[in-house]
């Protein structure tokens, strides 16, 4: 009986049941890039690059599915969020898996928008914010339209369970390899194919406003997180999560709820049952 | 009737809703199997018209004998093989009744059909929303040993294989369609099947990736004494022969004979106590 059984039965709710065998892991999502790409018949891939954990890992993944030169990671700095370490870490990734880059400076764009939109709130950060998320995907699909290439996302677990990521922002892809991944993992998965270690264990931001770190907004740990994430997954109460981690039970509880709050912002937007078959609810065709 | 049995293991990708293809594929391998000496040539789950095919699968079924099986028998007779794939199957009584079927097909032409009996709704599958449940479990008597047929997720049930064993299978083909998460089941419980009916299982799975989902292939023949006699490559495409010897069934079930201590009495008690769950 391997390691992964025993976790199962038992789950008990340690930082052992999150590992996975990282090498079959890397090798299943390379392979799941590969084949995608090949499908859809596309010159390669596009994906923007922030210089953290997540986009760093699914940039250096891409590279090892399909060859870096395939591969063109857009950094994407703006005045507000700048911070020279981000580019030079997305940059260092780049580099180290042979990925093209270019660099397109938001400021202006995003200065257009506060202009042009009338009552614009400087002070609502999460509307602003939101801006941002949004405009780096429309500057990521110009060039997935206008080269052939398929935008790989890097939203993970985590941050998708909790709706941590802004609606058609930062989570809109093609595809998201990473998107079964807990942070925690990726962060696994990162250092085992060969993220530098800085940036596989530095803290995450969706840089939408100046020192926003994802911890602090979360208000825990991802250690933590992750676990009450897992615990969640396999249907375990709150009250034996809590118990488990040493928590107070309505820690646990506010998580679920997000958790199940957030489901729109992971699926199809609903409409109404009118006709024979509707989108998003019963017309289920195979997605090629 | 003979002893030993070449069998090809034929572990494929298909083309999604592509019958046209996927026959191709399946008759170029058919020729290959017939070259190296193969009898019988297995393909996986559905590999008519792919796995997963969701709604399409309404316009994709066809029935038994009917135009695909046709293009099969065809086959079967220029290559001097037998065949076993899989293929969604319209009822020729009620139009919107579809089965997940496994067909034999030999060089006598069309011979039986096997309809999956455990329909997977649960996690990623979503079978019974298109299929009906088949009923029996039939055994056909050729002039390469009698075959009885099993689909994927019926392996997690042991009356499948006991009942076609009983019904005097002494091959049992297990065509499939399994995810790589599933892997470690299907690997313990092919050998097992094998072990509790002194009997031996030949199991092809698919390949290829298919919405997230990656089909582990692994395809194997496994003895009645649970030994791996061919194994088949893990995720890619591959194509193996393995010979069994139908007197093996004796001497390994004169070891630990599984058949002869059946316990029928406790089926019923096993009836009973299932229906009061």
């Amino acid at each position: 009986m391997t390691q992964n059984d025993q976790k199962v039965k038992n789950l008990k709710l340690t930082p052992q049941v999150l590992e996975l065998n990282w090498g079959n892991v890397a090798e299943r999502i390379k392979n799941f890039i590969r084949d995608y790409v090949e499908k859809a018949d596309a010159e390669g891939i596009v994906l923007g690059i922030s210089g953290g954990v997540d986009s760093s890992t699914v940039a250096a993944i891409s590279a090892l599915a399909i060859g870096g030169k395939r591969v063109l990671g857009l950094i994407m700095p703006e005045e507000e969020t700048y911070n020279p370490k981000d580019v030079e870490d997305a940059k260092r990734v780049a580099e180290k898996f042979g990925i093209k880059t270019e660099i397109i400076d938001l400021s202006n764009i995003l200065k257009a928008f506060y202009n042009a939109i009338p009552n614009f709130n400087e002070q609502d950060r999460v509307s602003k914010g939101n801006i941002k998320a949004r405009t780096r995907m429309i500057c990521i699909y110009y060039y997935a339209n206008a080269q052939n290439r398929i935008v790989i996302g890097s939203s993970d677990k985590s941050e998708t369970m909790m709706g941590y990521f802004t609606k058609w922002g930062d989570v809109a892809a093609d595809i998201s390899p990473l998107m079964d991944l807990y942070k925690t993992q990726v962060r696994k998965l990162a250092l085992h194919i060969g993220v530098p270690k800085e940036i596989a264990l530095k803290p995450s931001t969706p840089a939408l406003w100046p020192n926003q770190t994802a911890e602090k907004e979360l208000g825990m740990k991802y250690e933590i997180l992750d676990l009450i994430l897992y615990g969640l997954e396999r249907f375990m109460s709150p009250q034996e999560i809590a118990n488990q981690l040493n928590l107070p039970v309505k820690t646990v509880e506010e998580i679920k709820a997000r958790w199940i709050a957030n489901e729109h912002k992971r699926r199809m937007p609903l409409t109404v049952k009118i006709q024979y078959r509707t989108p998003g609810a019963d017309f289920r065709l195979p997605r090629t | 009737m003979v002893n030993t049995l070449k069998i090809a293991l034929a572990q494929i990708s298909c083309k999604r809703a592509d019958k046209v293809s996927n026959i191709e594929k399946m008759k170029a391998y058919a020729e290959k199997a017939n070259k190296e000496g193969a009898k019988l040539v297995i393909f996986p789950e559905l590999s008519l018209t792919d796995y997963l095919v969701r709604d399409l699968i309404y316009e994709l079924a066809e029935p038994i004998p009917g135009p695909s099986v046709e293009k099969m028998t065809e086959i079967a007779k220029e290559n001097q093989v037998y065949i076993v794939f899989g293929m969604p199957e319209v009822s020729q009584k009620a139009e919107s009744v579809i089965y997940n079927t496994a067909v034999l097909v030999g060089p006598e032409g069309y011979i039986g059909k096997y309809r999956k009996m455990h329909l997977p709704t649960h996690s990623v599958f979503e079978e019974k929303r298109y299929f009906k449940q088949g009923y029996k479990t039939p055994v056909f008597e050729t002039k390469i040993g009698r075959i009885g047929l099993m689909i994927c997720y019926d392996v997690f049930f042991p009356e499948v294989s006991r009942a076609l064993r009983l019904n005097g299978a002494q091959l049992i083909v297990c065509i499939s369609a399994s995810p790589a998460v599933r892997r470690k089941f299907f690997e313990i419980l092919t050998a097992a099947r094998a072990i509790e009916n002194n009997v031996f299982l030949a199991y092809v799975n698919l390949v290829g990736i298919e919405e997230g989902l990656q089909f582990w292939g692994g395809s194997r023949i496994i003895g009645p004494n649970g030994s791996i006699i061919v194994k088949a490559k893990y995720h890619e495409e591959d194509f193996t022969v393995g010979e069994i010897d139908f007197k093996d069934i004796k001497h390994i079930a004169a070891f630990v004979p599984t058949i002869r201590d059946l316990r029928p009495e406790l089926y019923e008690e096993l009836k009973e106590a299932s229906e009061k769950i």
